[in-house]
């Protein structure tokens, strides 16, 4: 649009100072500016991504540099795809995912409503709610894991507190059972700030007008909330879904340094698997085809993320 | 429905993004489910297709 | 607001969602709390069941505030004989609170060093991808630019990318490069992750800001180049700055790259700080005085940003 309204520009002037406007076209111009990142980017990203592509069909292992490499076709996806361990490491991701979504969803909705009532104060409270999403998730991981400590932690002293258990009783870190459950509250804490903000710009994005109508047309408020409130807030509750759901595919540093994947397996997700498969046991070859397939799981994802995003842009 | 079918006839982005999306949807579900393992085998090409489906649809018209 | 709104809540519904908020608040603010409480204490109190919260008392559930958590922090000490330590005077208030524990300060520890790369490649790589961006953003949003959307969505979707599956191949090509462990390599990589941040954020930015005065500038004979950084840099300035802090808050939390592709000489503060060893296990107060000097930095950058945050956790899409 506005290199059109300079072709009008320079062609209504005359023709040194034309000459002046133009001086490097735009068009060299827009590639000496956008050049720079393309190129970053292919260097650290692309070109690594197609070696990783290349790897996945070999059994590389990057320990072992004089080792001769052998291509071995689809095999390496083969096995991952069919590893009974991954697919459980898989589950576990799914349990991280779902949990967090719906409890980061139930809470951030709730309390952008509450924010939304504009009480006095709003903008400082919301401020310090904001901070946890704002800090290093390893460093979250690593503090909460005093926090989690059976004996001396102040989570397990909370818990008994209000329940009447023994504080020692329980160990959040430590018992198969508790552990899938402790980085789920971690996230949560963390993340749920963030959902609250996109649910907030979502509420704060209808206009009083259509209220207003519905006032005069006499529809409860109950009936509001559900024919108007919801359906507004969707796309914006779309985006923020999916931007945690992916985020959280991938997580690593908040579980890495909480429970680094023990007890046992039960907190492994996939990235934490594939960090051990591909920096520990140095199976580099199997490990970059696990690390395609996550890559096209959130690749594919990401797209539906962005087809969320400029919907709600259009807003 | 039928705007959907007679969009997806005529190579509209709209539908075809739509039903990337879905088959995107399902190889995820595929891979995280836990009930069979032949569906976490296949959740791959699944996904797979799907974006590579929705990459070249996305320059479909409007 | 008009004497009568249907928008407009009442009173008590004010009161009582403003009470709910609250007590999140709080509850959400007690872990933070926490860990800045347990960075004054010594490590008995730290580890003491029931816990103590109450400063300076003496009462059961009261502690006596000390920087030995701070001292161990940056120090490293080591345990001597009572003649040495009859022998030499402790020399300062630091030396004094590790002669306790019948031990001397011998010198300084690692954290300062972490700390210091933490900045180092914080700073760099925010000043990379800022520039670079700049001029993307910039291009994208005044130019036609052919397959734009998809470029755009590339940029995008790198920021995307599990770090641990691009991390294989980064190792082994800054094995060949001979850029493991250094500072450059780490400026690259984080730049690389913040410049689809740094595109997107600042092309909503500089989407806002009206073409009309460029054009102008353009007629009274400013060349593109000359109207792009004296018109519309000065324009973007708030933009350009809420950008840089959001890739800075960025490198500086980052762990997994910096976990799994440096050790010693580039290491940054996140991966060191859980590795802080006292005696008998972990050093909870010294590792709560890191966590809680680590993490000040962000919390004050992120009252400065609250205006712009939600603009920046969805790459620009939400302005609001």
């Amino acid at each position: 649009m506005s290199d059109r309204t300079i072709d009008r520009v320079a062609s209504a002037t005359p023709p040194p100072v034309a000459r002046k406007i133009r001086g490097l076209s735009d068009r060299a111009i827009a590639w000496i500016f956008v050049a720079p990142t393309i190129f970053l980017l292919l260097a650290i990203n692309i070109f690594p991504l197609i070696w990783t592509i290349r790897l996945s069909f070999t059994n590389y292992k990057a320990n072992r540099i004089g080792r001769e490499v052998k291509e071995i076709g689809f095999r390496n996806y083969e096995r991952i795809l069919t590893d009974s361990d991954i697919w459980l490491n898989m589950q576990a991701t799914a349990h991280f995912l779902i949990w967090t979504i719906f409890f980061q969803v139930l809470i951030g909705f709730t309390l952008a409503w509450l924010i939304n009532k504009k009480f006095k104060g709003n903008d400082l409270w919301t401020t310090i709610i904001v901070l946890p999403m704002m800090l290093s998730p390893a460093v979250v991981g690593n503090f909460w894991k005093f926090l989690y400590q059976p004996q001396i932690g102040l989570f397990n002293y909370i818990i008994a507190f209000f329940t009447g258990k023994e504080p020692s009783s329980f160990e959040m870190l430590g018992q198969v059972n508790l552990a899938p459950w402790s980085i789920v509250i971690v996230d949560t804490w963390m993340w749920t700030p963030f959902v609250m903000l996109i649910c907030l710009a979502g509420l704060r994005s209808i206009p009083d007008y259509i209220y207003e109508a519905a006032e005069i047309d006499r529809a409860s408020k109950l009936r509001q909330f559900f024919t108007i409130t919801i359906p507004m807030v969707l796309p914006f509750l779309m985006l923020a879904v999916l931007f945690r759901g992916i985020e959280n595919f991938k997580m690593f540093d908040l579980v890495v340094q909480l429970t680094g994947g023990g007890p046992g397996s039960t907190t492994e997700l996939t990235s934490i698997n594939l960090k051990r498969e591909a920096f520990e046991k140095w199976r580099t070859g199997y490990a970059s085809a696990y690390a395609i397939i996550l890559f096209v799981t959130v690749f594919g994802l990401a797209s539906i993320y962005v087809k969320a995003l400029n919907k709600v842009k259009e807003r | 429905m039928m705007s959907f079918i007679n969009g997806l006839m005529r190579l509209r982005r709209g539908p075809w993004e739509m039903l990337a999306t879905i088959i995107i949807a399902i190889g995820v579900f595929m891979l995280m489910q836990p009930f069979v393992i032949w569906a976490f085998t296949y959740s791959f090409i699944v996904t797979l297709t799907g974006t590579v489906m929705f990459i070249i649809v996305s320059h479909f018209p409007e | 607001m008009s004497s009568f709104s249907v928008n407009e809540p009442s009173n008590r519904t004010k009161w009582f969602a403003g009470s709910l908020v609250i007590l999140y608040a709080i509850i959400t603010m007690i872990p933070l709390v926490w860990i800045a409480l347990t960075g004054f204490k010594s490590p008995a109190d730290a580890i003491s069941y029931p816990p103590k919260y109450i400063i300076g008392s003496d009462s059961e559930a009261g502690f006596q505030p000390t920087l030995e958590g701070y001292v161990n922090l940056f120090t490293t000490r080591t345990r001597q004989t009572q003649e040495f330590l009859d022998a030499n005077p402790p020399e300062n208030w630091a030396d004094e609170i590790v002669r306790k524990y019948d031990m001397v300060i011998v010198g300084p520890s690692k954290f300062g060093e972490r700390f210091l790369n933490s900045v180092i490649i914080g700073f760099g790589s925010t000043f990379l991808s800022v520039f670079l961006g700049t001029l993307a953003a910039y291009a994208f949003s005044r130019f036609k630019i052919p397959l734009a959307d998809d470029l755009l969505f590339f940029i995008l979707s790198t920021r995307m990318m599990p770090p641990i599956a691009v991390a294989i191949p980064i190792f082994l090509m800054f094995r060949n490069l001979g850029l493991s462990d250094t500072h450059l390599g780490m400026i690259l990589l984080y730049t690389a992750v913040n410049i689809s941040l740094a595109v997107w954020l600042l092309k909503s930015f500089i989407d806002g800001i009206p073409t009309e005065y460029e054009e102008a500038a353009l007629i009274d004979g400013y060349t593109r180049f000359q109207a792009f950084y004296k018109v519309v840099l000065p324009q973007a300035a708030t933009g350009i700055a809420s950008t840089a802090i959001f890739c800075l808050i960025f490198a500086w939390n980052e762990y997994a790259f910096a976990v799994l592709l440096t050790t010693a000489n580039a290491q940054t503060a996140p991966p060191f700080i859980p590795t802080i060893i006292g005696i008998g296990g972990l050093d909870w107060p010294a590792i709560a005085a890191g966590v809680t000097l680590f993490l000040l930095p962000v919390m004050i950058f992120t009252i400065l940003l609250r205006k712009h945050l939600l603009r920046g956790i969805t790459f620009g899409a939400v302005r609001k």
